[in-house]
């Protein structure tokens, strides 16, 4: 299967990229980055990984240089992970309307703008692809100064529910992935004792494993996922 | 440019086991005309764009095959 995924540089999205090639899949990946990780994996998987530096917070640029330039009609596309994200943490009375514009450009807007070329690519190579979007257990439990944040990643659960509800007569899949507090990049400002007590928040007292989640993405992508559309997934250690 | 339309509708029209049409009418309306429903009017404006690279439905609605000759002739 070719899969386009964003975020691939590190964290979440470089083990989904890792889960997908050792499954046989060819991955198109995005970040504006790129990582030794990634060149390492270029090589293991030499022409089943290609890589494109592109900066999801230019919206209108997206087009152009993920579907003229990288992933053509002549590449039919079976998946897309919509995995990149920013998050813009502060309480509300500090909002600041650029980084909120900044955050909903990479969190929602070019995703939105991906998927609607990437669902063109599969209607023109009549392939029953499958949408997977990562959202965050913030959007479903709150936490203090990630307001903004869980707001772009509601807008990805609502968007995805109704793409599936559009789309699945054309057999094409729309799931997300919500995440857990995890120990990537993105969570490492937090402080020991502010981990601890989000770990705490949940049924099994400790941080997310990303492996668990990259293999639930290479899941719902999978065809053994073939009647799972519109769910949100959580593989969040049981925040409830 | 007319001819490549016609097989491009003809083969979107194959979909729903449509016969093909010999000829197009400016007038003809995709939907009423033609038997196109939604995802069939996706499916069309995704085959112009990959032979002429122009999106038909980007600004707004096309209703007629004339509409169409208009929008590439831009
Ligand atoms: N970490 C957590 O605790 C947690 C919890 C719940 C959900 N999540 C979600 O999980 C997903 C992955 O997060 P992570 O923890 O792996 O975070 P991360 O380590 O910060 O990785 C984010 C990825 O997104 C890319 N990215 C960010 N801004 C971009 C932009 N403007 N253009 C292109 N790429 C961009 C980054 O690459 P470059 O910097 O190279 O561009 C990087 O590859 C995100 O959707 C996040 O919201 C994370």
């Amino acid at each position: 299967m070719n899969i386009l995924l964003t975020g691939a540089s590190r964290g979440v999205g470089l083990e989904i990229c890792k889960v997908l090639l050792e499954k046989g899949n060819t991955v198109y990946a995005i970040s504006r980055s790129h990582t030794s990780e990634l060149a390492e994996l270029e090589i293991t998987y030499k022409g089943k990984l290609f890589f494109k530096s592109i900066d999801l917070a230019n919206t209108e640029g997206v087009y152009q240089t993920v579907f003229k330039e990288f992933v053509t009609n002549s590449i039919p596309l079976h998946g897309f992970v919509n995995n990149a994200a920013h998050a813009y943490d502060d309480i509300i009375t500090n909002l600041n309307l650029s980084k909120l514009e900044e955050m909903y450009r990479t969190n929602v807007f070019s995703p939105l703008i991906l998927v609607k070329y990437a669902i063109r690519n599969m209607i023109f190579n009549k392939t029953k692809g499958s949408i997977v979007h990562i959202s965050s257990i913030s959007a479903h439990t709150g936490y203090k100064g990630l307001a903004m944040y869980a707001s772009s990643k509601g807008a990805l659960e609502a968007f995805s529910k109704n793409t599936a509800r559009e789309w699945g007569a054309l057999g094409i899949r729309s799931n997300v992935v919500v995440p857990g507090f995890m120990e990537t990049a993105m969570s490492a400002t937090l402080s020991e004792d502010q981990k601890n007590r989000i770990y705490n928040r949940t049924s099994m007292k400790e941080a997310t494993d990303v492996l668990s989640v990259a293999k639930t993405v290479a899941f719902l992508l999978s065809g053994d996922a073939s009647s799972i559309t519109g769910q949100n997934v959580h593989v969040d250690n049981g925040t409830i | 440019m007319e001819e490549k339309i016609l097989k491009i509708i003809n083969n979107v029209r194959e979909n729903n086991q449509l016969a093909p049409l010999l000829k197009l009418d400016e007038s003809d309306d995709l939907r009423n005309d033609i038997g196109l429903n939604s995802f069939d009017l996706a499916e069309l404006t995704v085959c112009i764009e990959d032979e002429f690279d122009i999106d038909i439905f980007e600004n707004g609605l096309v209703n007629t095959v004339g509409e169409i000759y208009k929008k590439l002739a831009e």
